[in-house]
């Protein structure tokens, strides 16, 4: 079988599930749980062999999709190292996630309508990881904000997700908003959208690019990768199913937006790419302060995904594209496994997201517990494990690039040690603070071997040199790049010193700040004003709700009572008032009495007559 | 030029079946239900798959751009009148548009509870008959009198089977059309006058105009009659405000067959007539249609998010989205062009979903006004999950036709840099819509239900989607997916009359050229993009 | 002693006349009924002597026409006119107003 009807299996094959779902499985959760399994079981089989027999070019297919005079659309793969690399990641990961809802999801009622979400996810995002050509990326990249606003709405009757999933999909379309045109505008300016052909133009001739086109693009990575300012939909998103938070807002769907930057990052002039970096870097500092005033598990971890989106930006905006590919991979096993370590501890608590409410849940729990503990550690960067590799190659590229940034991002590295420490300390430790934690029981096995499969790729997934040879040329590349660089010593030792320092104070200060399995927030008790700072997070939430409450809806309903009183009210009713009264005169005329009308008639005569002898003229 | 094999008298067949189809049922009130309704099926089935044979066999390459043609006398041959119908390449999708919106609303119309059911059905089939005789019709002169044909019905439709405040709606509407029909009538004859070549035809009136341009001023006084009356037919800004209301009371059958077909109307003479006739009058309007096709889409678009009753927004977002078919004419090019028939054709599939699923909705929640529902999902799942897939294609979710049309447009404004601003305010649209989109499912499906309708969602009468319901919105889904998978199937067709349309007018000027000839410079060209 | 075309013009005329007032003045749908059958025949009347001073046929084959369209007109008038009378029980135009509502 050649790689490319691997790939169509690969692609296809959820979406067969999806429709099989739909079609026939809905009430049937048993089945189509067990399709959409195998659909992902399909999808990393396939992607195995696809990766082996893609050849060292890697490998590109297309056919026309779409043809209005001389606009054409045309769907197609390219399948190089960092399509591979991405395809590797979604679709283990995926796997493994799709394994642990079968535990998670086991008495949800509308199991049917969740998997086939997952199974219609993994089409879309396959379909962005695989596409060739920018138009087909949007294709897909809509269909992934689809299917997350299904997934994000699963539990339909409560008011928080249906509020939530609206809200991504909007959020999402504002940035697409600017992707759109940018695509319209970059078809116009190459006279192609496919990445091949963009690519070898620029190469040939690099005047031609645009910071107009690249800022656009920008937007949609801004609003599906929830950077500033469309940032404020992933922590909502936590309303949704634990396991979806960790495949579409931890592992795949946000990181698709670094994703699609990596892809195309030859059209981006270097005043984008500061701005990208800046952008980042914001985020990811911001992100860490909100984190602090969150209790909700899911929507800790939701702040720390931001943050760390932040930091792949970063890597991107500093010039290095592989190495924010190096941290979307790692940061993908090590977030998707505190996602489902917090699904355990959710399924475990029954339902409780609290932190304040838990506690005690390492004795409880101790796989979760130990694997939650690893992944903590590889996101702080504990030397040796996966996220130590990625973000010290980040914060070494920052500080040879840009001091300030550099100096933000190690804040925000002390930032994330601080709120993983207070998450675990609180949630693990001390004694049970709520009937739901002290029942809590271990998670069956469907659901504890991902996570220690996740762990074990958390811990070792950081060295690339034992990657298969088909994986990360991009990342090692650029990795490579980097240790070369100038300065590149003297950076690496600051590094190291100020990143371990980070997590160990992070977590050795919120150990003894917060306390062992505290029952309270420390930090509101004795410092009121600042928590509050952090939890309102800005305000971004009141201003877009301000905008869209009264500024959005005001001028609708202004615009709307134009509608109705003037053009309706005035003209339409003016002018049938008008020929009313027109009406009205002429009907004075019919007076209803014969003779009325022969008078009529006589003076019609005698006028008709004056004009014929030309008493009167015309 | 054309010549004449049975598939042209399948043409004619379309329109004859459910024309007679009707008017045995109108004369017979007696007949029992099921044979009102297998007669009613017959007229509603026949035409749509008339349409399926006919565009299997289409080639879009034929000389003269025609296929199936039929030439058939008509006593007013001094005036240079046939009843000559044919296919090309623009009519073709909508000809198959017809079949299919009219064969969903006849099977939903079929199993309705309106009373008189052999009038309405009667009436809807008398519509069908029309929209596909327009569609059909090459001769100028019969496009008009079977969309008239065709909008009568609505009227009475309305006026007897209306919800509450038809009787003012259905005035408004009625004097609004006609008003509309009337304008762009004039146009037509004052075409027809100014032109002299004593012909109807639209491809004699092409060729003719091709070789003798009017004068500027003439073509610009008769592009803006037809400008104007079309655009009062298609609810051009601000000539809109007939058809929210109208189809807010319109019974579901009138309103899918009218927004979802014969609204197209006022398009299609446009684009196929309006455009490649006056290219010269095209221009000089061409900042008017910009204005208030913007109007259409960013001020009708907010006035949609202020709607509270569902089908008043519907009847606004369909408003709306006419704005794009306007720009995608506007842009006189094949790739805009191209995008406002994809648009069109989309647009009447998923305007007459929604208005199907909001009697379905309306049928279970006992009210249009979205702020007193909710929580409407758990109980009928089935139905949440066709308005959801409705609303995506009309918010433009790729893999439903919608998409395509809206992004062609786009590429389409896109091309030259006198419009490259309008994609700014243009694309704004799509945010907008999905506002409105969601907030609707959203207030109507999910969430907890409001106070006074928790009650109401315990009656255990409220079903999901039923069979007779199913069908219909299904025919509807699947020809919205299969044109937003393959949109190829529709352009490459489309191709080749839109670039004799836009790019013709400088060949088709060589009247020595034979017509084989101008065909082949045509379809070379064609492959060579 | 012939007698000139004058005599034949003044008696249509006042024929005419009386008819017009007839019609203007009487309430009497049947009365302004017979009042237009006089200026119908006073027409005749004028015809029929132009036609014999010009000596053409001309007019009298104006009169053929006139004739069998009043006979005509008479015969669905007629009905019309009972018709009334049966439903409004009044042939007077005074109570048949109908149109000024």
């Amino acid at each position: 079988m050649t790689a490319t009807q691997s790939l169509l299996i690969v692609l296809f094959a959820p979406l067969v599930s999806a429709g099989l779902i739909a079609l026939f499985l809905r009430r049937s959760g048993v089945v189509a749980s067990m399709v959409s399994v195998a659909a992902a079981g399909l999808i990393c089989v396939f992607s195995l062999s696809a990766i082996r027999g893609m050849g060292a070019e890697g490998l590109t297919a297309s056919m026309e999709w779409l043809k209005v005079g001389e606009f054409s659309i045309s769907m197609g793969f390219l399948f190089d190292d960092t399509a591979a690399t991405m395809l590797a990641m979604v679709a283990f990961v995926g796997l493994l996630i799709h394994l642990f809802s079968l535990g998670y999801m086991k008495t949800d009622p509308s199991r049917g309508r969740f998997f086939g979400g997952l199974s219609i996810f993994m089409f879309s995002m396959l379909g962005i990881v695989l596409a060739d050509n920018l138009i087909m990326i949007f294709v897909f990249w809509e269909l992934v904000g689809f299917s997350s606003y299904m997934l994000i709405g699963h539990y339909l009757n409560t008011e928080e997700a249906a509020a939530a999933s609206k809200k991504a999909f909007i959020v999402n379309r504002v940035g697409d908003f600017g992707f759109l045109i940018g695509i319209v505008f970059a078809f116009w300016h190459f006279e192609t959208t496919s990445l091949t052909e963009m690519a070898a133009m620029m190469n040939a001739d690099p005047a031609l690019i645009s910071a107009t086109i690249a800022a656009l693009l920008m937007c949609g990575f801004i609003g599906k990768s929830a950077q500033f300012p469309l940032h404020v939909w992933l922590p909502d998103a936590m309303a949704g199913p634990t396991p979806v938070s960790a495949l579409i807002h931890a592992a795949t769907m946000v990181a698709a937006g670094v994703y699609f930057l990596i892809r195309i990052d030859f059209l981006f002039p270097a005043e984008v790419l500061t701005l990208i970096a800046g952008l980042g870097t914001a985020v990811a500092v911001y992100a860490g302060f909100c984190a602090y005033g969150q209790n909700d598990i899911k929507k800790i971890l939701a702040y720390s995904t931001l943050s760390q989106l932040g930091y792949m930006a970063a890597a991107f905006g500093l010039g290095y594209p592989g190495v924010a590919l190096f941290h979307l991979i790692t940061h993908a096993f090590f977030k998707a496994l505190l996602f489902l370590g917090a699904g355990s501890v959710i399924h475990g608590c029954h339902h409780e997201q609290d932190i304040f409410k838990m506690g005690g849940l390492l004795k409880k729990m101790p796989i979760t517990a130990i694997t939650f503990f690893l992944g903590t550690l590889a996101l702080c960067g504990f030397y040796g494990l996966s996220g130590f590799y990625s973000k010290d190659a980040i914060l070494i590229a920052a500080n040879l690039g840009n001091p300030l940034l550099f100096g933000l991002l190690t804040l925000g590295a002390f930032l994330t040690a601080g709120y993983m420490g207070r998450l675990l300390w609180i949630a693990f430790l001390g004694q049970p603070k709520s009937d739901a934690a002290s029942h809590a029981k271990e998670s069956p096995l469907v659901m504890t071997v991902p996570l220690i499969i996740l762990a074990v790729l958390s811990v070792v997934g950081g060295y690339t040199d034992l990657w298969p040879e088909q994986l990360g040329g991009l990342i090692k590349y650029d990795l490579d790049h980097l240790h070369h660089a100038e300065g590149y010593k003297a950076a690496h030792k600051m590094v190291l010193i100020l990143g371990t320092a980070a997590w160990v104070v992070g977590l050795v200060v919120a150990y003894f700040f917060y306390g062992a399995g505290a029952k309270e927030d420390r930090l509101q008790k004795m410092a009121a004003p600042v928590y509050g700072f952090l939890k309102s997070k800005l305000w971004f939430d009141e201003i877009y709700n301000f905008y869209v409450a009264k500024i959005q809806q005001r001028v609708a309903e202004l615009l709307n009572f134009i509608d109705l009183f003037l053009i309706k009210g005035i003209f339409v009713r003016g002018s049938a008032g008008l020929v009313g009264l027109v009406g009205m005169c002429a009907k004075s005329l019919h007076v209803g009495n014969i003779h009325g009308y022969v008078y009529w008639f006589l003076a019609g005569v005698v006028l008709l007559w004056a004009a014929a002898a030309g008493i009167i003229g015309f | 030029m054309g010549f004449t094999d049975s598939n042209s008298y399948l043409l004619l067949a379309s329109v004859l079946i459910p024309l007679l189809a009707g008017a045995v049922l109108m004369l017979s009130g007696g007949f029992s239900r099921s044979v009102i309704r297998g007669l009613a099926a017959v007229g509603f089935i026949a035409p749509l798959l008339i349409a399926l044979n006919l565009c299997a066999s289409f080639e879009p390459s034929m000389v003269g751009g025609y296929n199936f043609e039929l030439k058939l006398p008509t006593g007013l041959e001094s005036i240079g009148i046939y009843l000559h119908m044919g296919l090309n390449g623009i009519s073709m999708p909508l000809y198959l548009l017809a079949g299919i919106v009219g064969l969903a609303a006849g099977l939903y119309a079929m199993y309705s509870k309106a009373d008189r059911p052999h009038a309405y059905l009667a009436l809807m089939l008398f519509m069908l008959s029309g929209l596909m005789g327009t569609f059909a019709s090459i001769d100028v002169f019969f496009f008009y009198f079977f969309h008239e044909f065709a909008l009568i019905p609505t009227f009475i439709m309305i006026g007897l089977w209306g919800g509450a405040g038809r009787r003012g709606a259905a005035i408004e509407m009625t004097i609004y059309l006609t008003l509309g029909a009337l304008l762009s009538l004039l146009g037509l004859i004052a075409l027809y006058v100014q032109t002299g070549a004593d012909s109807f035809s639209l491809p004699v009136l092409r060729d003719y105009l091709a070789a003798q341009p009017l004068a500027d001023t003439v073509q610009h006084n008769i592009f803006a009659l037809l400008l104007f009356g079309f655009g009062i037919l298609v609810s051009l800004f601000p000539f809109h405000s007939w058809a929210p209301k109208g189809y807010a009371v319109a019974p579901s059958g009138a309103a899918m067959l009218h927004a979802g077909v014969l609204k197209k109307f006022g398009l299609y003479g446009l684009l196929q007539i309006a455009a490649p006739l006056l290219p010269a009058g095209g221009a000089d309007w061409f900042p008017w249609i910009v204005w208030l096709a913007l109007g259409n889409i960013l001020i009708i678009g907010l006035v949609t998010m202020a709607q509270r009753d569902l089908k008043m927004m519907l009847g606004y977002s369909s408003v709306m989205h006419m704005g794009y078919a306007f720009l995608g004419i506007a842009t006189f090019s094949i790739v805009g062009a191209g995008g406002a028939l994809l648009m069109m054709l989309a647009h009447g599939l998923s305007v007459a979903l929604l208005f199907m699923l909001a009697t379905c909705i309306y049928h279970r929640s006992g009210t249009f006004d979205m702020s007193e529902m909710g929580g409407l999902a758990a109980k009928t799942p089935i139905l949440c999950g066709f308005f959801v897939a409705a609303t995506m294609a009309s918010i433009g979710l790729p893999g439903f036709a919608n998409f395509w049309g809206e992004f062609t447009i786009f590429v389409a404004l896109g091309e030259t840099a006198k419009t490259q601003w309008i994609i700014f305010p243009a694309a704004l649209g799509i945010i907008i819509s999905a506002i409105y989109g969601l907030r609707a499912v959203a207030n109507i499906f999910y969430g907890p239900p409001k106070a006074d309708f928790v009650a109401k969602l315990e009656d255990p009468a409220i079903k999901d989607l039923q069979l007779n319901e199913r069908i219909p919105a299904g025919v509807l889904i699947l020809a919205l997916l299969v044109i937003g998978i393959f949109p190829k199937l529709l352009s490459d067709n489309a191709n080749l009359e839109l670039a004799e349309i836009f790019d013709g007018p400088s060949q088709a000027s060589l009247v020595s050229a034979t017509e084989a000839n101008l065909n082949e410079v045509l379809s070379e060209e064609g492959t060579q993009r | 002693m012939t007698v000139g075309i004058n005599a034949f013009i003044l008696v249509a005329g006042l024929l005419f006349v009386i008819g017009l007032l007839g019609v203007l003045l009487r309430k009497n749908t049947l009365i302004i009924y017979m009042s237009l059958e006089l200026m119908l025949n006073a027409v005749n009347l004028a015809l029929v002597a132009f036609s014999r001073y010009n000596n053409t046929m001309d007019g009298n084959m104006f009169v053929f026409f006139i004739i069998t369209v009043a006979a005509a007109e008479v015969a669905v008038g007629l009905a019309i006119i009972v018709a009334l009378f049966r439903r409004r029980q009044t042939v007077m135009v005074d109570g048949l107003n109908a149109m000024s509502r």
